[in-house]
Formats: structure tokens, C-alpha cells, sequence
């Protein structure tokens, strides 16, 4: 409360004070978790280098994006860093780029007018996860997939464990199972894992869940579990390593292993790779990759 | 015998008048009738007497000792009752709770209801006014208008220990009831002076004022004009009085004849309406009667294309419209008898309301729009600011000429009336007898419906009676009498007579 | 002089903010620029306003525009996938906010549903019809030709009046067209003046000949069209159709509507001060973003600000009666 007061008041009363770099954040998605980690971590590092941030977000509406870009160009600001797929909103990138001002994705995307895109390697975390299944299954056995493909960042994920578990011959992927996510997404993956242990009584009979992220694999662990087959070796692993699935995994029961995208650790990134780009030495690759980290029952706790 | 003086009664609405320095005596025992046209200052004073609206100026003496009068309470307290026009019943609860509704109801322990006494405070209270006969357990919703009215009376009844009610102001008690049912309703009225009290009766009927009354007080733009005994004065006397008119007789007499041209004619059933056989000529004025709700506007709207006529039916040559929009542009008018709520867009302009039917072209037009208006306003002799002031802001006079224009602005081959006069004063139902015969005159038939008798009488050529749905007869109007019409409306072949 | 009171309240309150705005942001706020940008941004937030007045012009509403607006821009999106003319893809999409409305004309006036009810319905179907045709996916890049996303980047260029690398944009254009279009729909035509009389009282314009399941048939119709243009304009501007992305603009254009409700001599919608609304709530949002206040405060203020109007439109209504 007494936050919302204070901005907002300053907001009113000192609008005009002029900081040493004026930068704006617009993103539709500041409710995620995901997409508050990484603004977070780029707003702490701003403050330490003594920066004015506006942090902008427009409720999962994409036009407005496009509008409040225009407005920081309009207000002159000194750079833009956006957290969407800047291919929805290249008007604004256009207007940035007419006004000369550097525009940075944040978790983004490609697009040839970001100065650069700073995140973490989708296809190697999918790569990760999937090679320790394959590996932990000794190369041979039944899979359960869990995909989400109307999401690309998640669908890759998707994309590069198929072609994995298709270089093992003995590896058979029974089902490749898209859940419903609007209740979480855990709840109805539970669902249709009961199901398919109903399907395959055999002991054995499965030997993995790969999930393109943590809230399936949670919803599998709990039906193996409710099933009484946590016994049989079944090995399970997300993506992404939130705090339930640490916990899960912590526990050193299935759910082995998951992969962190260290969301703050991109934030700062991206403010360092602002701050060389406002000093004239803009990094000149699309993209900058934020090392991940792989998370067992050895490291999960941390 | 209570006497009750109200002396001196002034109100201004920001600075313009509504009531200036009236005064009224009543006295138990006798009926006396407040009359006056719309905006005369009957209202307001009512208003005053009932403590809703605090007088400028009033001095309010019951036997001589002055009383305090500036809340609703305070009228409570001295004893008056006021009945007014709207049926405004709890249409879902029992007719005991309906009459109690206002009224502390009986408590046993401090807070459960003691249905029993309520009902026997109920049936106290219809005792009083002979009409003991009535359920109480039914849904009022359920009753027919005059037994509503009947317990809203019945409820301004209820004893409440200790409070005599010295008073009853009824308003416009007879608007919502048929010429049958307003009988009743004075019988009661007669019950009540005979138990002492003081009755002020406001209405627009004025056979009624003639027939009921002892004493009559006529308003005139919110000042006294004349207060006289019934017995020394005359309807002519006391029209001239509210308008400042002469006035020669209620109704203007039939000038023109009315030509052979069929323009409509009905066979058969409709619905709930059985035997109909009648045909309409141009420049008739074919009243329709019965008691409340026996198919007057049912019948009327056949030619809206509101029910089917199963055997033959035709106007001007072909079969009934089959909508309202088809029958407007046939030349049907239509004036609605709920005006309010069927008639007008009260919170639009009085020129959206008139030309509303007659939009013919895909653009509108605002200039021939508010010509139109001026015109139509004009011929009716409506009293407006203008053609874009609110058609709520007027009168209920000018309200009913603003309908009038509507249906004149077509020049219509036929008029549906339904209870054309409603809740309009003397004056204004003059000039629209007078529209509607001018109509007449041109070729126009005209339908109309009315549960003011001397009105069907006063301007119909012939009337069409109808019972629970059934045509049972159609009498010539001439040398038949308010007393013949009303007969003609009980079905004599059950009843013994 | 109390309803003068009531009109004009809005209006003051309006000239207040944007003088605010104007102080507090002396060198970007008033400037062609940016004028130029706010009439772009709320561009398609104009079309389902102007549109949804025509129907609250009868005491209706529409809650399914936001969900049209969706549907409209995937279905065009799904149609250039599949290689159909621009044209032909533009036509089909709008065709299906036509339907669309028709559809819900038909559960309101026909059927007698409260449009309440009714168009909650349609708003789940249009969503749910969205997701699936779409696969719940995004469609974008190479599948939104360019010459329909270069579209909304181009406009009228104002180098003829000394105004550098500025142009009214093609979006804003739209808008005021279809502004245009609807002011002459509700105003000078019949049409209007019965959709006005059905909003006034419906069973004495029926009872006066006006065919009142006709009119608002033809309105919902007309709102559902507008709102497959305006998500056909979304989908233009960001070059991408997303199956959830118009989802936002019904409130606004409601909200907008009563604002400009506020304004008018008897509290009734006319579409000139629909057009008043929008533009209050966008300069808001655009004077807010640039003096930097955070986007949660924002969307409080703007539904205080909104609520302040009505009530005192209510009140100082209230008082004169």
C-alpha cells in the first residue's frame, strides 16, 4: 500500500525530474511469475546502476504494447525493453527505431530491429531433460509425453525431445498427451495420466514421463503416486524447477530431475547489455544466451 | 360534527406558484368534491394535507384547535387517510397483509406476527365497508380492479387504537374502475359519512361530483375559485368555474353525416372474443363497452394484428393488418389507453414522439421534422416550449394531445381510441371530443373505448357490448341511458331476476 | 441550469486532465506527434464504441464485441494461411462479425433473452470458436501478408503542412469513418430515430408501428460487424491474430459509452460523445504512461475516474428532477 501510495504520488508530483537514463518496460505479461522474476532482475540492477524505470504492463493486451512503445518514444526515453514476441509489435519497433531509440528484448524473441535479445536456450533445456531421460531408461522402454503446442516457447521444447527420443530405436513414446492448462495445468494432467496407467497395468509397462514444463510432471507424480507404481522406477522430469517441483524433487521420489532458467540472472544481463549498448558498444548478436541450471535431488534444495 | 379548517395554503416550485393562499373547510359527515383542470393546484394541496411536501405557508385547525402539520406523521396522527389513484396493491401477498401493509402488524411475544389478529384487523376493516364476503388469503394480485380498490380503502380503514381517522382524501378512486364497479366504490363512500368523517373526493368525472358530492371547491391555476353546496350549482357553472370558459354542454354534437363506405367489418371469433358481427363506416364513432377487462382492447387491436379473426374480417378492402407497423401504414392511428407506459417515450422529445410512426424516407429530416410538429401541435392545441422539450414535462392533458397529434399526423382512415380521456381535465377533453369529431367529419371511423359511460354515450354513434369476451349486443347510442347500458352489460339469461 | 450542470461536468473534468497532462508534459504531451499516435492507439477502441452505442442506443448491450473482435482477426488470419486473396479473407472475417451479431440479434430480440445472458453465451462461443479454429496458437509472421499489417503502418503523410515524417495514420482514418458512418446512422436517418424510440419506451414504439425485433436485429447485426473491424484492425496492427486479443476492448468501449452518456441532454448515448469517452480514457492511459505512473495505479484511476462521472451525472440528474 504504502509502495502504490508513494509511486504514485511521485509519479504525480515529480513527473518531470529528469534521471540519468529514462527507461521503459512494456510487457503484457507482468502477472506471470516468469515474467516478474525477469522484470525484478532487471529493476534491481537498473536501481544499482541509477536508473529511472517505468515498468509498464497492459494486461495481456498486445495493441496496447504497440501504444505504450509509442508513448515512451513520444516521452523521449533513453531505451525500451520489451518482454513479448517482438514480431506482434513491430509498429512500435519501428516507431523506436525512427527516434533512435535501442530497443532490447528481455525474454523476447528475434527480430532484426532489437538491438538484441537476451534469454535462455529453449531447444538445450528441452535437449537436457530429454538425454537424462534416455540415459536414466538405459535407452530403452515405453515414454509418456507431456506438450503444449499452441505455446511456441513451449513448443520446442517439444520439437527437441522428439527428435531425441527418436535417435533411440528402443525408445517408444506411447502417448504425447497436450492437458488442458486452465486450471494450472496440473489437475487435468493427473487426469490423463491415471488414465493412461489404467491402460498399462504392467509393471514396467511405463518407463518415464518427459514433461515440457513442472506443473504435468507434478499432475503424473501425483497419479503414479495415487496409483501405488511410485515402486516401479518410473522416471520423471519438467521444466523451469519452481518451487513445488524442487520440493518434489527434493523429496527423491520420481520427479528426478528438472532444468532452472535463471530469471534474474537475465535481468541483470539485460541491463548490462543496455548499459554497453548506451555507451556505444551494442552487443551485435541477436541473441544472448543466460546459462541454465540442472536441477537434481543433489541441488534442488538450494 | 369535526370540523377541519385549512386556511391560507401556499407552495411555490422555485419561484412559481402551485398553490396560493387556499383555504378549505371540511366537515364530517359530507363529501366534498376538489375539482379543477391539470396544474390547477389540486395535487400540491393534496400534498400539503398529507405532510409529503412542506407548505410555504398553512394553518391547519381541527375544531378550532390548531394543529401542527408538516410530516406524513403528523397527518397520520390527526387522522387523515389518503386513497389515491394507483392501484399501487402487493400483487403476490394475501389480501389480509396487503390491507395491514403500512400499518404496525400485530405482534404476539414482542416479534412473531399474530396472524390472527391481522386477519381479524382485515376483515374489521372490510366489515366496515360491506365487504366482508372477500378471501382473504387470496392473492391480491389475483382480484379484480374494483376489490383492489377496495382494499386499499379497506386499508386506510384499519383501526389503530386510539386514532380515529376524522378524514379520507380519495384520488381519482374511479380512474382504474368501470362504471359498475365505481357503484360500489360510492356505496362505501356512503358508509363512511355515516360513520362521521370527513371526505375529500377528487376526480375529473363529473357526473360522479354531481351525483356524490355535497359541497364542491374548484382550483384554478393554483387559486381558490369558488366553493358552493352541490345542490346550488350546476355542471355547466362548475366547468366554467375550472376553465374560465363557457361551456356549453360536455359534449360537441355530431355535425357531419356519416357515409354508406364500409371501411371495416368483423365476423367471428378472435381468442377469448366469441360471436363478433359488426361493420364500421367512414366517419363512424363506434364505441366499444362491458365490465373491466371484458375484451375492450382486445377488440380494438384486431386491427393492430394483435390476435386472429377465425371467420371474416377485412379493412378497407382487405384482410387486417397483420402488425402494428402494417397497420399504421394502412392508415390505422392508434391512441393506447396506458398512456405512460404504451404511449410515449416520456424521456424524448415531444417531436421524436409525433413523427415517430409517419418516418417514412431512409433519412430523417429535422426541419420538416419539427414543421411537422409545430403543425400537429397546433391542431390539437398542445401547450408545449417546444417542439424538442420532453414530452414527460407535460401535463397529462397535453400528454394525451401529444398522442392525439401523433395519430392525426397521418391523416387516419381509422382511429383505435382507448379511454381517450383518462386522467384528463375538462378542459383539454373538450378540445379532444372536439378532435375526434372533426375527424369524424372527414371520413375517419372511429373506435373507441371507455369506462366513463356518459363519454360512450356523450360521443358514440353506436356502442358494441361486449361480456367476458362475448358481443352480446350493439345498440344505437341514441335516447339509450347511462342505466339501460350498464344492464346491458350483466348476463340476464343466468341471472334470476 | 442543473442538467447544463450535469453535461458540462464531464467536459470540464476532461478539459482538466488534458491541461494537467499539458502542464506536466510541456514538449511531448500536446504535440502533433502525439495526438497523431493516441488517434491510432485508440483507433479500434472507436469502432467497437461508436458500434456498441448503436445498440445501447436501446437500452441493450453487447459483451461478445471483445470476443468478435478475436474471432474476426484469427479467422482472417486462418484464411491467409490458407492462401485466400486479401480481399476475400477481409470479407469472410467480417462477414462472420455479421452473423455473429445476427446471431445474437436473434437470441435477444427474437428469442427474448436478456442481452446480458445472451451475449455472456455469445461471448464464451465466439472465444471458444476462436481457440479452436486457431489451435489456441498465435498465427503470425510470414502468415500475415505484408501489404495487411503494412496497412496499419501507413497513412496520409503530413509533409505538405511542414509536419516532418508524420502522417494521419490509415487506422485513425478507419475510425473516424466508421465514427462518421454511425453519427449518420443515429442521427439523420430513421433508423436511428427508431433505435432511439425503441430505447425510449419498447412497447409503445412497437404500438406505434416501429418493428421493434427488425431494428434490433439490424443493430446487433451492425455492432457485430463493427467489432469484426475492429479486430481485423487489431490483427493489422500487430501483425499477428491471437485467439484471446481483442478481449479487452469491451469494457473500454462500454465504459466509453456511458461517459459519453454523461454528456448528453437526457443521459442517452449519442455517438459524438461515445467518441468523447474514448478519447478520455486513451489520453489518460497516454498521459499516465508518460508521466511514468505504475500500470496497476493506472487502471484503478481509470475506473475511479469513469465511476466519478456517472455518479455525478446521477446526482446532479437526480436533483433535478
Amino acid at each position: 500500500m504504502k509502495h502504490l501510495l508513494t509511486s504514485t504520488i511521485g509519479a504525480l508530483v515529480l513527473a518531470t525530474g529528469v534521471a540519468a537514463q529514462d527507461i521503459a518496460i512494456v510487457t503484457p505479461y507482468l502477472a506471470q511469475p516468469g515474467a516478474q522474476a525477469l522484470i525484478e532482475g532487471f529493476e534491481t540492477r537498473a536501481a544499482e546502476k541509477g536508473w529511472e524505470v517505468n515498468t509498464i504492463d497492459t494486461a495481456g493486451d498486445v495493441a496496447a504494447v504497440i501504444s505504450r512503445m509509442e508513448d515512451a518514444v513520444t516521452q523521449n526515453v533513453d531505451a525500451i525493453v520489451i518482454h513479448i514476441d517482438p514480431l506482434q509489435v513491430t509498429p512500435g519497433l519501428q516507431a523506436a527505431a525512427d527516434a533512435g531509440i535501442p530497443v532490447i528484448g528481455l525474454g523476447a524473441g528475434n527480430d532484426p530491429l532489437l538491438v538484441t535479445n537476451v534469454t535462455t536456450n529453449g531447444y538445450a533445456m528441452a535437449a537436457e531433460t530429454a538425454v537424462y531421460v534416455a540415459d536414466r531408461i538405459g535407452g530403452s522402454g515405453n515414454i509418456v509425453m507431456f506438450v503444449f503446442d499452441p505455446f511456441p516457447p513451449v513448443q520446442i521444447r517439444g520439437v527437441v525431445a522428439d527428435a531425441i527420443f527418436g535417435n533411440h530405436p528402443d525408445i517408444n513414446v506411447i502417448d504425447r498427451v497436450t492437458p488442458d492448462v486452465q486450471d494450472g495445468g496440473i489437475a487435468d494432467s493427473r487426469a490423463k495420466m491415471e488414465a493412461i496407467l489404467a491402460a498399462n497395468p504392467e509393471p514396467g509397462s511405463i518407463a518415464a514421463v518427459w514433461a515440457a514444463w513442472d506443473q504435468p510432471a507434478l499432475g503424473a507424480l501425483q497419479a503414479i503416486e495415487a496409483a501405488g507404481r511410485e515402486g516401479e522406477g518410473i522416471v520423471i522430469t519438467g521444466i523451469d524447477a519452481n518451487p513445488q517441483a524442487r520440493d518434489a524433487i527434493a523429496a527423491g521420489g520420481n520427479f528426478e530431475a528438472s532444468i532452472a532458467q535463471d530469471f534474474q540472472a537475465i535481468g541483470f544481463k539485460t541491463a548490462d547489455v543496455l548499459e554497453e549498448t548506451l555507451n556505444g558498444n551494442a552487443p551485435g548478436v541477436p541473441s544472448i544466451y543466460v546459462p541454465t541450471q540442472f536441477v537434481t535431488k543433489a541441488n534442488a534444495a538450494n | 360534527m369535526t370540523q377541519l379548517a385549512f386556511s391560507d395554503m401556499s407552495k411555490s416550485y422555485g419561484g412559481t406558484p402551485a398553490l396560493a393562499d387556499v383555504s378549505l373547510t371540511l366537515t364530517g359527515g359530507r363529501v366534498h368534491a376538489l375539482m379543477g383542470e391539470n396544474g390547477a393546484g389540486k395535487s400540491t394541496l393534496i400534498k400539503l394535507l398529507a405532510g409529503v411536501v412542506p407548505a410555504d405557508e398553512m394553518r391547519v385547525e381541527v375544531d378550532g384547535k390548531p394543529i401542527t402539520l408538516r410530516t406524513a406523521a403528523d397527518a397520520h396522527a390527526a387522522g387523515f387517510r389518503f386513497i389515491h389513484q394507483e392501484l399501487n396493491i402487493v400483487p403476490q401477498v394475501t389480501v389480509a397483509e396487503n390491507i395491514l401493509l403500512g400499518h404496525a402488524f400485530p405482534r404476539r411475544f414482542g416479534f412473531a406476527v399474530d396472524w390472527a389478529a391481522l386477519r381479524k384487523q382485515a376483515s374489521d376493516a372490510l366489515a366496515m365497508l360491506g365487504a366482508s364476503g372477500m378471501d382473504l388469503n387470496a392473492m391480491a394480485g389475483d382480484l379484480a380492479a374494483d376489490d383492489k380498490m377496495l382494499i386499499k380503502i379497506a386499508s386506510a380503514l384499519v383501526a389503530e387504537p386510539g386514532q380515529e381517522a376524522c378524514l379520507y382524501v380519495l384520488d381519482e378512486p374511479t380512474a382504474a374502475l368501470t362504471g359498475a364497479e365505481s357503484q360500489k366504490l360510492f356505496a362505501v363512500i356512503e358508509r363512511l359519512k355515516a360513520r362521521g368523517a370527513a371526505i375529500l373526493y377528487v376526480s375529473h368525472r363529473m357526473d360522479e361530483v354531481m351525483a356524490i358530492c355535497d359541497d364542491v371547491t374548484v382550483l384554478r391555476n393554483g387559486r381558490h375559485v369558488m366553493t358552493v353546496p352541490i345542490a346550488r350549482t350546476s355542471k355547466a357553472q362548475v366547468i366554467q368555474a375550472m376553465t374560465g370558459k363557457d361551456v356549453a354542454d360536455a359534449y360537441p354534437p355530431r355535425a357531419s353525416a356519416i357515409s354508406d363506405q364500409v371501411v371495416a367489418r368483423v365476423s367471428g371469433d378472435a381468442g377469448r372474443l366469441r360471436s363478433l358481427f359488426f361493420d364500421l363506416k367512414a366517419g363512424e364513432i363506434l364505441g366499444v363497452a362491458g365490465l373491466a377487462e371484458a375484451g375492450q382492447t382486445e377488440l380494438l387491436r384486431l386491427f393492430l394484428g394483435q390476435g386472429r379473426v377465425a371467420g371474416g374480417a377485412e379493412y378497407a378492402g382487405k384482410a387486417l393488418p397483420r402488425n402494428p407497423a402494417e397497420a399504421w401504414a394502412r392508415g390505422v392511428a392508434h391512441i393506447p389507453q396506458e398512456r405512460r407506459s404504451e404511449g410515449l417515450m416520456l424521456e424524448m422529445a415531444i417531436r421524436s414522439n409525433i413523427v415517430l410512426p409517419h418516418l417514412k424516407s431512409a433519412f430523417a429530416s429535422l426541419r420538416a421534422e419539427t414543421r411537422d410538429t409545430l403543425a400537429m401541435g397546433q391542431a390539437v392545441q398542445m401547450k408545449m416550449e417546444g417542439p424538442e422539450q420532453d414530452v414527460g414535462q407535460l401535463s397529462g392533458g397535453n400528454q394525451q394531445k401529444a398522442v392525439f397529434a401523433r395519430a392525426l399526423m397521418g391523416a387516419p382512415k381509422l382511429l383505435l381510441l382507448e379511454e381517450p380521456t383518462r386522467g384528463v381535465d375538462v378542459g383539454a377533453k373538450w378540445e379532444i371530443y372536439q378532435l375526434v369529431r372533426e375527424l369524424s367529419a372527414k371520413g375517419c371511423a372511429v373506435i373507441l373505448t371507455s369506462s366513463d359511460l356518459p363519454e360512450i354515450l356523450g360521443m358514440c354513434d353506436r356502442v358494441l357490448v361486449l361480456q367476458d369476451g362475448k358481443q352480446t349486443a350493439i345498440l344505437p347510442t341514441q335516447d339509450l341511458t347511462s342505466a339501460d347500458l350498464v344492464t346491458e352489460f350483466y348476463d340476464t339469461e343466468s341471472t334470476p331476476a | 441550469m442543473s442538467d447544463r450542470l450535469r453535461q458540462s461536468a464531464t467536459l470540464l473534468g476532461f478539459a482538466l486532465i488534458i491541461l494537467f497532462f499539458a502542464v506536466r508534459l510541456p514538449d511531448t504531451f500536446l504535440t502533433a506527434r502525439n495526438l497523431l499516435n493516441i488517434s491510432q492507439q485508440l483507433s479500434m477502441l472507436m469502432v467497437v464504441a461508436a458500434t456498441m452505442t448503436i445498440v445501447m442506443v436501446m437500452n441493450d448491450f453487447d459483451l461478445s464485441v471483445g470476443s468478435m473482435a478475436s474471432l474476426a482477426g484469427i479467422v482472417a488470419a486462418v484464411l491467409f494461411v490458407a492462401d485466400w486473396p486479401i480481399w476475400a479473407a477481409l470479407s469472410a472475417a467480417l462477414l462472420v462479425g455479421l452473423l455473429g451479431g445476427v446471431f445474437n440479434g436473434i437470441l435477444v430480440a427474437v428469442i427474448g433473452i436478456l442481452p446480458f445472458v445472451a451475449t455472456l453465451g455469445t461471448l464464451t462461443v465466439f472465444s471458444g470458436l476462436a481457440l479452436y479454429i486457431s489451435e489456441g496458437t498465435t498465427i503470425f509472421g510470414r502468415d500475415i501478408p505484408a501489404e495487411f499489417s503494412g496497412f496499419a503502418r501507413g497513412g496520409i503523410p503530413l509533409e505538405a503542412l511542414g509536419l516532418e515524417r508524420l502522417k494521419i495514420p490509415a487506422l485513425s482514418l478507419v475510425a473516424f469513418a466508421v465514427i462518421a458512418v454511425t453519427w449518420v446512422l443515429l442521427e439523420h436517418t430513421s433508423f436511428g430515430r427508431k433505435l432511439y424510440a425503441v430505447g425510449g419506451n419498447r412497447e409503445a414504439a412497437h404500438l406505434a408501428g416501429i418493428r421493434v425485433v427488425r431494428v434490433r436485429l439490424i443493430a446487433f447485426a451492425l455492432t457485430g460487424l463493427g467489432a469484426a473491424g475492429a479486430g481485423l484492425m487489431f490483427a493489422a496492427r500487430v501483425a499477428s491474430a491471437n485467439p484471446t486479443q481483442g478481449a479487452g476492448l469491451m469494457l473500454d468501449a462500454i465504459a466509453a459509452v456511458f461517459l459519453g452518456m454523461t454528456m448528453t441532454k437526457r443521459g442517452e448515448p449519442r455517438v459524438l460523445y461515445t467518441l468523447v469517452g474514448v478519447l478520455m480514457l486513451g489520453i489518460i492511459d497516454n498521459g499516465l504512461t508518460q508521466l511514468r505512473v505504475d500500470s496497476f495505479i493506472r487502471e484503478i484511476l481509470v475506473g475511479l475516474i469513469v465511476i466519478a462521472a456517472v455518479v455525478v451525472a446521477h446526482v446532479s440528474k437526480r436533483r433535478g428532477k
